[in-house]
């Protein structure tokens, strides 16, 4: 019981890398139509946009890394 | 005391990274400047150009000089550090001491490079800013810069290595039911692994290594006048 409580914890975790997900995906839409508009400036919108997908990635990252501790440290 | 096992990956690593560069350096002695690059000497060029222009554009002419050696180490040496999964060694970056030595390297380099833009009277002043009792945020807004730098390369590729280990399972499990060698090789492993080799090893390893050097680069032009 109580391990598959902890799995159902370490499953809800991950759940806040859905709405990263979209948001990411947005980045990504935001940037390929600036370059649309703009071809000029592509290597700044491209930096900018992987930095900007990389910084709102933490977020995921937390999740995944909770999860983590879930499963091997209150598991173990 | 007991070593972890991603000290010897280290020492590997180190080895290794430092016989290219010689091999490198000694190409470059040789190269005539007036003749066409090509193979490692071309490879090499670019990537300083590379590197240049990306902290250039981040940082200004003078900070740049000094911190694109820097930079193009690093570099070199994470993504070194995340594909070594695919030689059988222990990814060091999987372990949390290693980001975040790297880590406190970036924060100590940019409390440095804000100390000289500002003077020793500005720099004291910018932990007060805009008033007084901002101190205890300014102080945790810098320990999270440390923080989101060395957990994000750290559970990218910790993700990466735990996701692969599970998908040997899962395909070990399958090809359990092929019939004669099913039993004793994992045949669809050795089938399907490589594609995804490819994404988590090689390619999270160069965007890793990539977003660390942008960041670094763009956290230490924020602390400089005029940027």
């Amino acid at each position: 019981m109580e391990k598959a409580l902890m799995a159902f914890a370490a499953a809800m975790c991950v759940c806040g890398g859905c709405v990263t997900g979209i948001y990411e995906g947005k980045v990504a839409v935001q940037a390929v139509e600036s370059i649309g508009k703009n071809p000029d400036a592509a290597d700044k919108i491209q930096s900018m946009a992987i930095v900007g997908a990389a910084i709102s990635e933490t977020c995921a990252i937390y999740c995944l890394l909770v999860a983590f501790l879930i499963i091997f440290i209150l598991g173990a | 005391m007991k070593l972890q096992t991603a000290f010897f990956t280290i020492i590997i690593i180190t080895i290794a990274m430092a016989a290219l560069l010689f091999y490198i350096n000694k190409k470059l002695r040789e190269f005539d400047p007036l003749s066409e690059p090509k193979g490692i000497v071309l490879l090499t060029i670019m990537y300083a150009e590379m590197i240049d222009n990306l902290v250039k554009g981040k940082t200004n002419e003078k900070v740049a000089k000094y911190l694109t050696p820097y930079i193009m180490t690093v570099a070199a040496y994470i993504f070194l550090c995340n594909i070594a999964g695919l030689f059988a060694l222990e990814t060091p970056t999987s372990n949390l001491s290693v980001t975040l030595v790297l880590a406190a390297i970036t924060c100590v380099l940019i409390e440095v490079y804000s100390a000289k833009a500002r003077g020793p009277k500005g720099y004291i002043k910018s932990w007060f800013e805009p008033f007084a009792p901002f101190v205890v945020l300014n102080i945790m807004s810098k320990i999270s810069t440390l923080l989101s730098l060395s957990l994000r390369l750290f559970g990218n590729i910790l993700s990466g290595g735990i996701l692969m280990s599970v998908i040997y399972q899962m395909l070990g499990a399958i090809s359990r039911y092929i019939p004669l060698i099913g039993d004793k090789l994992n045949v669809m492993g050795v089938i399907v692994a490589p594609v995804l080799h490819f994404y988590f090893d090689l390619f999270s390893g160069v965007m890793q290594a990539f977003i660390f050097i942008t960041l670094t680069s763009s956290f230490i032009g924020k602390e400089l006048p005029n940027k």
